[in-house]
């Protein structure tokens, strides 16, 4: 095994513009879609006074719990000490910055009042767990930056380890954070439980891997750099644990639910009579996003067929996506339980219905817009600073390759 | 510590929509501007109103009876909207334990509609930043009103008085003998959230009328049960028997 040789990508071929025009094109039209939800104020939405938080916050939720879980290839080798993950730790860090970064650009201009970001980071209140989450954004991205100073210059390698072992112990304590703002919400059915941070936790692993890879896959194809096949398996074994830990905690906590008589109202909502969201769960989460992504990776010939393989981990994004729709808009739109036992046969306002809620372009393209800049932002710095390894073939990562 | 609430009597709430109604004209017309209105002469009216009413059948058919609720916020005492503000532009007032929101000072993150266990939190679509019921605070402390007007707009306007409005730390207060003496409840008091207002329940009015009651004693015609003769003119008799 070699010592890893990073470079930075060439970065003037056509592919390579037209990557970058294309994602600043879903910038730009992400911005105007901002502005026009900005201009008009939220009823220009899907959103209303019911479902407060729609399709922006699906994508802002993902990207900021992807990023958390990006981190982990970078942890799995600096903490835990596996070689073969070391030359593809750097890109790790720089997803994790990138994602976190898009993520937030989506959930900043989705407040009600961006304009007043400043009040945001100057006025604290302590008991909220937003609040929290703020401090704790802001303290990833910097420790996350020098976490990649130290892995980046030679002279500061030595540092790389305590420094990447703070950073896994942030990611853990941020994505707990992203859990509790809904694990902390106990005038909701579908929420309050101590099992969303774990939960948040999990699902960062699989959606970070999942981007994880494909990032890297389409890094080493577009450029022609070698990418080895023990590794690619590695990582892919990886993903389809960590696939298959998500579907245990779902399950874990639709048991939890099913068992106290108070949350099946909630649960027959979603499982059952709740239409789109069952829809959703069923066919968008459990088996587009989770079953299938499994049968692929863990199929004996399937498995090793790259494509396949990446697909696997679209439809994980996919399903993430989903999941968090189910979880986040499921949840708002099923009534507040003021009248237990009682039927709201009038309201004139709609309370004590069941919400509606149908996602606007705008929203969409908001979100898009916030995927887009994460990548956007991959892909500069890979031509700017030295991310990728020039090669990942097995002879040159991994410790156990016999030639 | 003062606790200003309202005390709503569903026993003759008849769900007429005056409170709903008066409040958004005082509140779309006071100093935050006004209250967003999306469709309102529409097919499905939507926009803010800080108070709202809700209909509900309790009992099956045919013992049923419709029982009309009104809500706005409730002004915890234990507020969950209060403590999950990242900027702390929700806040309970100490000196007469009101909950409101700073408009100046919330960012519009949304977090304490999904807080509040009752839905009061009402979201201004336009003005992007998160609104309730204030009880009028414009207006009860109001000295340019003459005193009885110094009340919320809702318990002014209601037509039975199913509204009454009043501190109730206060122990000899109009609301706190009226939650003492009439069974007044909090809603949901299992959140532990201690809701400032309260209701009064619907209550059976029945009279126990014993037989003899109708049957007087000394009913003079009981004893004799004769009626005199009377004239074929129509007389005040005939329509007194």
């Amino acid at each position: 095994m070699k010592k890893a040789q990073f470079m930075e990508i060439e970065g003037r071929s056509f592919g390579y513009l037209a990557l970058l025009g294309i994602l600043g094109a879903i910038i730009l039209v992400a911005l105007g879609a901002w502005y026009v939800m900005e201009h008009h104020g939220h009823y220009v939405t899907g959103m209303n006074n019911a479902i407060v938080w729609g399709t922006p916050h699906i994508f802002a939720i993902f990207l900021i719990v992807a990023a958390s879980g990006a981190l982990n290839v970078a942890s799995i080798s600096s903490v835990f000490n596996k070689t073969a993950y070391k030359p593809l730790a750097r890109l790790s860090g720089l997803l994790a910055i990138a994602l976190l970064a898009g993520g937030l650009m989506i959930l900043v201009l989705d407040l009600g009042r961006p304009d007043r970001l400043i009040v945001a980071m100057t006025y604290y209140n302590f008991k909220s767990i937003f609040a929290w989450n703020i401090i704790l954004y802001n303290g990833f991205f910097v420790i996350v930056a020098v976490y990649l100073w130290m892995m980046m210059q030679q002279s500061m390698n030595k540092y790389s380890k305590p420094v990447g072992i703070a950073a896994f112990l942030w990611r853990l304590i941020l994505t707990t954070g992203t859990g509790s703002i809904f694990g902390f919400l106990v005038a909701r059915d579908a929420f309050d439980a101590a099992i969303m941070a774990p939960m948040f936790i999990i699902m960062s692993f699989s959606f970070g891997l999942a981007i994880f890879l494909l990032v890297l896959m389409a890094s080493y194809r577009w450029t022609g750099r070698p990418l080895g096949d023990a590794l690619f398996q590695r990582l892919k074994n990886l993903l389809g644990v960590f696939v298959a830990a998500v579907l245990y905690f779902v399950l874990a906590y639709h048991l939890t639910n099913l068992y106290a008589t108070e949350h099946h109202g909630i649960e027959a909502f979603i499982l059952r009579d709740g239409g789109i969201y069952t829809q959703l769960f069923w066919i968008g989460q459990i088996v587009l996003g989770s079953l299938l992504p499994l049968l692929l990776f863990y199929h004996p010939s399937w498995g090793k067929k790259r494509s396949l393989v990446g697909l696997g981990a679209v439809l994980v994004i996919i399903g993430g996506l989903i999941q968090l729709y189910v979880l986040i808009i499921g949840g708002q739109a099923y009534p507040l339980e003021i009248f237990p036992g009682k039927e709201v046969i009038e309201s004139s306002f709609f309370d004590g219905q069941v919400a509606q809620y149908t996602p606007s372009m705008w929203e969409v393209l908001l979100g898009l817009g916030g995927m887009a800049v994460a990548l956007i932002m991959v892909a500069l710095a890979v031509k700017i600073l030295r991310f990728l390894p020039t090669s990942l073939a097995d002879e040159d990562v991994d410790p156990h390759h016999s030639a | 510590m003062t606790q200003l609430a309202l005390v709503i009597d569903l026993n003759v709430c008849v769900g007429c929509h005056a409170c709903v109604t008066s409040c958004k004209q005082w509140n779309t017309s006071g100093a935050a501007g006004p209250l967003f209105d999306d469709n309102p002469y529409g097919k499905d009216p939507t926009g803010t109103f800080f108070n709202r009413v809700q209909t509900y059948e309790v009992g099956n058919y045919p013992n049923t009876e419709t029982i009309h609720f009104p809500k706005s916020c409730l002004h915890c005492e234990d507020a969950p909207c209060v403590p999950v503000c990242p900027t702390g532009a929700s806040y309970k007032r100490e000196n007469d334990g009101i909950v409101l929101v700073d408009y100046d000072k919330c960012i519009g993150c949304k977090y304490c509609s999904w807080a509040c266990p009752y839905g009061a939190r009402e979201l201004d679509e336009k003005e992007q930043v998160m609104t309730k019921c204030t009880l009028c605070v414009d207006r009860i402390y109001d000295e340019s009103l003459p005193e009885a007007e110094r009340k919320p707009a809702c318990v002014m306007a209601c037509p039975t008085n199913a509204r009454l409005f009043g501190d109730v730390h206060d122990p000899d207060s109009e609301v706190s003998v009226a939650i003492r003496e009439q069974g007044g409840y909090q809603l949901m008091p299992e959140w532990g959230t201690k809701p400032a207002n309260h209701y009064l329940p619907r209550r059976k009015t029945k009279m126990h009328i014993h037989e003899d009651e109708l049957v007087r004693v000394d009913n003079p015609l009981k004893k004799e049960d004769i009626r005199h003769k009377t004239t074929k003119d129509v007389t005040l008799d005939d329509w007194l028997l």
